[in-house]
């Protein structure tokens, strides 16, 4: 069954919903917190509010697609006896 | 029955997919489509040039926290409008999608849009169908690199100007042309000009169908809101079948044959390369472009219109479509009230935020003059435009007196403020340990703009 998805479908599993939740997380994360308050004692303090959120979403889609990529890692069949 | 797929079987870059090359199409429905096309992106690419009130009428403008629609301004505190307006517009799409299906996919979404917009250009560049599958398949010569070469040309060129409109939604789009202009953008407007370019050509330029296919969830799930009188798209198969081709002017019953005379045309001018004949498909975006061509083919043989039109499967069946039925009503009715909710939220809303924080360390003090105290801490938010003057009140018990730390409360628009407060009552006026009282803000030059909020009094066990 596993053949049949097309290697496009399979990329785009991954990566899409992770997109999609990563931006969301964005959104929710820097609603709630600002990045200037949140960097200010850090070395990080430099970095403008646009670069903070760009930064962000991609920290946030690196989670997402680990967690995507692991959910199809985990759904290969077990076989103890290969043939 | 032959089965000339509307495809060229090709590597791409994703997957080993079959290319698909949909063909010019003519009628009333393209004719709409179009208009969709131009209005939407007349839309998107102007809004963000307009101005209102001497700044840019929409304005999401990220780097300083506020977004300004019109005479509205939003603070990341307003964000249950956002929510509000997001559930809106999913409770939108399922309402039109229960009453005329895909009318989305097929008109208004801008991945339909765009790959409109990109086809227009491949097909003025490289001609129709035909002549773009013989350039596909034709070696490379100086004159195929000239055609690809000027066609990727004009896609980037739009798709700049597009991700150049898309960062302009979140800053000044004024000064960002400026910027371009003498190239002293900052890195992060670089960087997303340049993703959302690559992303708008990825999308319409190669991608495609492949978006509606793998990609939409509104695709995979459209079919949970469709039911029995759900416009759409569908091949009279009664009419047409037996499908099989004959010459111009021949009784088709004589051959023993149905309308439909088998041209694929419905096939060649499918966006995403199925046969609508084969029944109602998952991948059917509803463009009704097989409408278009087969009615003109219907025109040249000669046959009453509509083998392929808009139905609903009730309709095929021979039965009656209701437009009004329960589904379509109580989609309607959580919408009008969810659309209510969000007119009335902003008609009302405060520009002005007030939270009342007690002072964790001490529950009360004891003044000299035998007062109770409490020390609170008041969060103003200026949501307004301009800066405001603002009148506190007290109240909740007899003869309370209130102690600031400012002369007067002024804030600017778009700060917040830290205020803090001593607040003194008289230990005979109070009924218990904790008592109820209330903050009231009110902006000294407009009454209307008042929050008001609660808090505790604490006071010593034993009172009383």
């Amino acid at each position: 069954m596993e053949q049949e998805i097309p290697k496009c479908q399979k990329t785009i599993s991954v990566l899409w919903p992770a997109f999609l939740m990563a931006g969301l997380a964005t959104v929710l994360f820097f609603t709630a917190f600002d990045p200037v308050t949140l960097l200010q004692e850090t070395r990080f303090a430099d970095t403008s509010r646009l670069g903070a959120y760009t930064v962000g979403f991609f920290l946030f889609w690196l989670l997402t697609t680990s967690s995507c990529a692991l959910t199809c890692f985990f759904r290969k069949p077990c076989n103890p006896n290969p043939r | 029955m032959s089965t000339e797929k509307n495809t060229d079987k090709s590597t791409s870059l994703y997957a080993k997919r079959e290319k698909i090359y949909p063909r010019e199409v003519h009628g009333i429905f393209a004719f709409w489509r179009s208009m969709g096309v131009f209005m939407l992106l007349g839309i998107y690419y102007l809004t963000p040039w307009l101005q209102w009130e001497g700044h840019q009428a929409v304005l999401l403008d990220l780097p300083n926290r506020k977004f300004h629609i019109f005479s509205l301004t939003f603070w990341p505190q307003d964000f249950f409008y956002f929510a509000l307006l997001l559930i809106l517009a999913a409770l939108a799409l399922f309402f039109f999608t229960a009453v005329a299906g895909r009318l989305w996919c097929g008109y208004a979404c801008p991945q339909t849009v765009w790959t409109e917009i990109f086809l227009w250009f491949e097909r003025k560049i490289e001609g129709d169908r035909p002549k773009q599958m013989k350039l596909d398949k034709a070696p490379w010569t100086a004159h195929k690199l000239m055609v690809k070469g000027s066609k990727h040309t004009v896609w980037i060129l739009f798709a700049a100007f597009t991700g150049f409109t898309f960062v302009g939604y979140f800053t000044p789009i004024m000064d960002l042309a400026g910027r371009i202009a003498d190239l002293s953008l900052g890195g992060w407007e670089w960087f997303w000009i340049i993703f959302y370019s690559v992303a708008t050509w990825g999308n319409a330029g190669f991608l495609r169908e492949q978006v509606c296919i793998y990609m939409c969830p509104y695709a995979r799930f459209q079919s949970a809101m469709f039911d029995k009188d759900t416009l759409i798209i569908s091949y009279d198969k009664d009419r047409g079948e037996p499908r099989g081709s004959r010459k111009k002017g021949v009784n088709p019953r004589e051959k023993g044959l149905g309308d439909c005379i088998d041209d694929q045309m419905c096939v060649q001018v499918c966006p995403t390369g199925i046969d609508i004949r084969d029944g109602l498909q998952y991948q059917c975006i509803a463009c009704s472009a097989c409408i278009d061509v087969c009615n003109t083919v219907m025109d040249q043989m000669g046959y009453p219109r509509n083998l392929i039109r808009y139905s609903t499967q009730n309709a095929d069946e021979g039965k009656p479509s209701h437009i009004l039925r329960p589904r379509v009503i109580i989609y309607a009715l959580i919408l009008l009230g969810f659309a209510a909710t969000l007119v009335y939220a902003i008609g009302t809303r405060v520009p002005l935020g007030l939270d009342v924080l007690r002072d964790r360390n001490r529950l009360y003090n004891e003044t000299q003059e035998g007062l109770i105290e409490n020390v609170y801490t008041l969060k103003i938010i200026n949501m307004d435009e301009k800066t405001h003057n603002y009148i506190l009140s007290v109240s909740g018990i007899e003869d309370i007196k209130v102690i600031m730390n400012r002369p007067r409360i002024q804030v600017a628009s778009g700060e917040v403020a830290d205020v803090s407060l001593r607040v003194q009552a008289d230990p005979y006026e109070l009924k218990s340990r904790s008592t109820n009282i209330n903050f009231k803000l009110q902006a000294a030059d407009n009454a209307d703009i008042q929050v008001e909020s609660q808090s505790r009094f604490l006071a010593p066990a034993g009172i009383k």
